[in-house]
C-alpha cells in the first residue's frame, strides 16, 4: 500500500490512566463511590489493627523455639541430615523444571531457594552442619538447570549468555535430563530415594529406620497430598476408563466405587481406616496408621480423580476419535495414544486443584492420632504452660504455611497451562 | 476425466495406477458398490436406498443441500456410520461386523474431514506417522521418510516439526491429506475439505486434491466447489432428502440435468 492510513483517534481522556480507572471501575457513580469510600476505611482499618498485633503485641517465640516439630514433627534429629539431603533432591528437579519449562517454574525455583537462604541464615539455634546443606540448595537448582538442556524453541538464558559459545559444548555434554524419558526417571529416582531416605533401611549404618509414627508436622502434609496425588493418578485413570468401557460389570463397579467414596467425607473414610478395616485383618497383621492414612487419602482422592479424568477425555472433540478411528487405530490405541493424553492436558488444573483441597484435607488425620502441622499446633499451645496464650500465633503461622503452598501450587498450575497452551492447540 | 486435466505429467503415478488409467473408465473394476444402502438416525432416515458403483481412479463429487444425507452416505464407506440395510463392498471386501474385514477396510479409505481433525498434541511429523507406525507397524524411521515425502508432495515439508495450531487451516488441511494418505490407501474421502477454511486457503487444498486425483487416487469427494468438480470429476452425484438423485458426468450434471431437483439446486448455487 502507498497510501498511509490516518492516526488512530485517541481515546477519550477519562477513561485513560489512573484518573480514568478510578473512574470506570471505583466511582462509577454515586452508590459505588461510597461504596468505595467505606470499604475502604473498614479495609484500612483492619489492616492498621492486624499488623499492630502482628508486629507489635504478638510473641512469635513460639514458632521460632516449636519450628522443628511444626516441620517435621517427632522426627529423631540425628536424621535430619536426611531430611536436608531429600531437600537437595528436590532442588536438582527444580532446577531441571526451571530450564524445562522456564516461564511455570523460574519464580517457583527462586521462591525455594530464597526459602533455604531465609532459614538457613536465620538467627536461631541450628547445627552449623544443618544450615550448610539447606544453603547447598541454591547450588543445587543450579545444577539441575545444567544437567538439563536448553528447550529447542527458548533463547539461550543469561547463563549462557554470559559463558559465550565457548561453555556451551561442555553444557551440552553434562546436560543428561535430555529426554522426557530421563526426566521421568529422574523424577522417579528422587521419589524412591526421598522415601529411602525419610524412612530408612534396617541394617543400614546411618538410615536407622524411622518409626513411621514419628513423621508429623508440615511433612507428613505434604507427604501425604504428595502420594496421594501421584498414586491416585493412575488408578483414578483407571476408574475413569472403567467408567467409560463398554462392559458392563466393569463399568457398573467402577461407577460404585466413583459414587460411593465421593459420597462420604474424609474423615469418615479415615476412622473406618483406622477402626473398623481392622477387624478384618488377620490378628497378626499391624499396618501402621500412617500407612492407612496413606492408602484412604490415595483412594479418596482417586474417585475425585476418576471424575475429573473423565470429563477431560468427555471434552476432547470427538472429530479426534473419527480421525483416529479413520486411520484404522484401535479403540485402546485411540484411548491411548489420542484420547487421554489430550485430556489429562485438559485437567492440568483441575489436577493442582485438587492437589491444593487434598493437601489441605490432609489435616484431618489428626483424627487418627497423627501429629500433622494443625494438630502439631494445637498440642504445642496446649500441652505446654508457656505457650498457653500464643494460639492465635501459632494458627496465623499455621494458616500462612499452607497458604504459601496452596499460592505457589496455583501460581505454577497457570504458568503451566500458559506453557502447555492449554485451550490453543 | 483424470487423464485429460493436464496435470498428470507433472506427478509420478505408479506403474501399475498408470496401466489402470490408461483403460477407459468403463473397462476398469469397481472399487466401492454400494446396493440398496439406507441409516436412519432413530426415526429419521439419513440415507435411503442409495445404490452407486465407483471405478478405480475414477472421482466422484457428492452435491446437495445440507442434510440431504452425502456426509453420512461417505462415512459409511469406511464405517464411521453403520449401514442398517443394503449391501456396501470395498474393493472386494465386504462390510460386515467382522473386525477384520472392518481393519482390512480402513487400511483400504483414507478420510479427510471438514475440520481437519489433526492430533493437537502431537507435531505434523507424529500426525502422519503415528498410523503407519501403529496400525501398519513401519518401523518409525521409514514412516518419518514416507511421510516427509507426503508433506513435500502437498508442498508444506518445513512444517513437520511444528504443532497443527502454529499452522494454517490450508496448510492443516494439507497435513490431514497426508496423514491420510500415509496409510497408503486406495480410496480417498473427502468430508467438505474446504468448507471451514478462509477463502485464499481453498486453492492450495484444491490444488493438493486435483494433483491426488491426477495420480489416479480413487475418490470421493462431497464438496460445494463446483469449479473444482467441473474440471476434476469424472462423475457427480446430487443427494437431496437422504435420495442418490442424479448420478452423471460433470457435463450432462451442469449442462443437461435430467432430473429437476438437480437443476432448481444448481440454479441457487451458480
Amino acid at each position: 500500500m502507498t497510501a498511509r492510513a490516518a492516526p488512530a483517534p485517541l481515546p477519550p481522556a477519562t477513561t485513560v490512566g489512573l484518573l480514568g480507572w478510578l473512574r470506570q471501575n471505583l466511582f462509577s457513580s454515586r452508590g459505588n463511590g461510597a461504596v468505595t469510600v467505606v470499604l475502604a476505611v473498614v479495609l484500612v482499618w483492619f489492616v492498621f489493627n492486624l499488623g499492630s498485633w502482628v508486629f507489635v503485641e504478638a510473641d512469635w517465640t513460639v514458632i521460632i523455639s516449636r519450628a522443628p516439630l511444626y516441620i517435621v514433627g517427632l522426627y529423631p534429629y540425628e536424621g535430619y541430615w536426611r531430611l536436608c539431603i531429600c531437600l537437595l533432591l528436590i532442588s536438582v528437579l527444580l532446577g531441571m523444571a526451571w530450564r524445562a519449562w522456564p516461564n511455570a517454574a523460574r519464580r517457583f525455583a527462586f521462591g525455594f531457594g530464597a526459602v533455604m537462604l531465609f532459614v538457613g541464615v536465620f538467627p536461631h539455634e541450628m547445627a552449623p552442619d544443618h544450615r550448610a546443606l539447606l544453603l547447598l540448595n541454591l547450588p543445587l537448582i543450579g545444577l539441575g538447570y545444567l544437567l538439563t538442556p536448553r528447550p529447542a524453541d527458548a533463547s539461550p538464558g543469561r547463563l549462557e549468555a554470559m559463558a559465550g559459545s565457548a561453555l556451551s559444548p561442555a553444557l551440552e555434554r553434562v546436560a543428561i535430563f535430555s529426554t522426557p524419558r530421563r526426566k521421568v526417571i529422574a523424577v522417579f529416582v528422587a521419589l524412591v530415594l526421598t522415601m529411602i531416605l525419610i524412612l530408612g533401611i534396617a541394617g543400614v549404618p546411618g538410615l536407622d529406620p524411622v518409626n513411621p509414627q514419628d513423621l508429623g508436622g508440615l511433612m507428613i502434609n505434604l507427604l501425604l497430598a504428595f502420594f496421594g496425588i501421584v498414586c491416585s493418578l493412575p488408578i483414578g485413570i483407571g476408574l475413569a476408563l472403567g467408567r467409560r468401557s463398554s462392559l458392563p460389570i466393569l463399568k457398573v463397579a467402577c461407577v460404585i466405587f466413583i459414587e460411593v467414596i465421593r459420597g462420604v467425607p474424609l474423615i469418615t473414610l479415615l476412622f473406618m481406616s483406622r477402626h473398623i478395616l481392622p477387624l478384618t485383618f488377620p490378628e497378626d497383621l499391624n499396618i501402621d496408621r500412617v500407612y492407612l492414612a496413606g492408602i484412604t487419602i490415595t483412594i479418596f482422592s482417586s474417585a475425585y480423580m476418576a471424575e475429573n479424568v473423565r470429563g477431560g477425555m468427555a471434552a476432547v472433540h470427538p472429530g479426534q476419535a473419527e480421525a483416529a478411528r479413520a486411520l484404522g487405530l484401535r479403540d485402546w490405541q485411540n484411548t491411548l495414544l489420542i484420547t487421554l493424553p489430550q485430556g489429562l492436558r485438559n485437567i492440568i488444573p483441575a489436577i493442582v486443584g485438587q492437589f491444593i483441597s487434598l493437601f489441605k484435607d490432609t489435616s484431618l488425620v489428626y483424627f487418627i492420632g497423627m501429629l500433622d502441622l494443625v494438630e502439631m499446633g494445637r498440642v504445642s499451645v496446649q500441652g505446654n504452660q508457656e505457650f498457653i496464650d500464643n494460639g492465635r500465633e501459632v494458627y496465623l503461622f499455621i494458616a500462612l504455611v499452607f497458604w504459601v503452598f496452596c499460592f505457589s501450587m496455583s501460581f505454577i498450575s497457570r504458568r503451566i497451562e500458559g506453557a502447555l497452551g492449554v485451550g490453543r492447540r | 476425466m483424470a487423464e485429460t486435466n493436464g496435470v498428470q505429467a507433472a506427478v509420478d503415478i505408479p506403474a501399475d495406477k498408470a496401466e489402470i488409467l490408461a483403460r477407459p473408465l468403463e473397462e476398469r473394476d469397481d472399487i466401492v458398490v454400494c446396493e440398496n444402502v439406507h441409516k436412519w438416525f432413530g426415526d429419521f432416515c439419513a440415507v435411503r436406498d442409495v445404490s452407486m458403483r465407483v471405478k478405480r481412479g475414477e472421482v466422484v463429487v457428492i452435491f446437495g443441500p445440507s442434510g440431504s444425507g452425502k456426509s453420512t452416505f461417505i462415512r459409511m464407506i469406511n464405517r464411521l456410520e453403520e449401514h442398517q440395510q443394503g449391501r456396501i463392498v470395498i474393493d472386494g471386501i465386504e462390510m460386515t461386523n467382522d473386525v477384520r474385514n472392518l481393519d482390512a477396510i480402513r487400511r483400504e479409505v483414507g478420510m479427510v474431514f471438514q475440520q481437519f481433525n489433526l492430533f493437537p498434541h502431537i507435531t505434523v511429523l507424529g500426525n502422519i506417522t503415528l498410523a503407519p507406525q501403529r496400525v501398519r507397524h513401519l518401523p518409525r524411521s521409514e514412516a518419518e521418510a514416507l511421510a516427509m515425502r507426503l508433506l513435500e508432495r502437498v508442498g508444506i515439508p518445513e512444517q513437520a516439526q511444528k504443532y497443527p495450531a502454529e499452522l494454517s487451516g490450508g496448510q492443516q488441511q494439507r497435513v490431514a491429506i497426508a496423514r491420510a494418505l500415509a496409510m497408503q490407501p486406495q480410496i480417498m474421502l473427502f468430508d467438505e475439505p474446504t468448507s471451514a477454511l478462509d477463502p485464499e486457503m481453498i486453492k492450495e487444498v484444491l490444488d493438493a486434491m486435483r494433483e491426488l486425483a491426477a495420480t489416479g487416487m480413487t475418490m470421493l469427494c462431497v464438496t460445494h466447489e463446483m469449479g473444482f468438480a467441473r474440471e476434476v470429476a469424472d462423475r457427480m452425484a446430487f443427494f437431496d432428502e437422504g435420495a442418490l438423485v442424479e448420478l452423471g458426468p460433470p457435463d450432462q450434471i451442469f449442462n443437461n440435468p435430467q432430473e429437476d431437483r438437480t437443476k432448481l439446486f444448481l440454479d441457487q448455487i451458480l
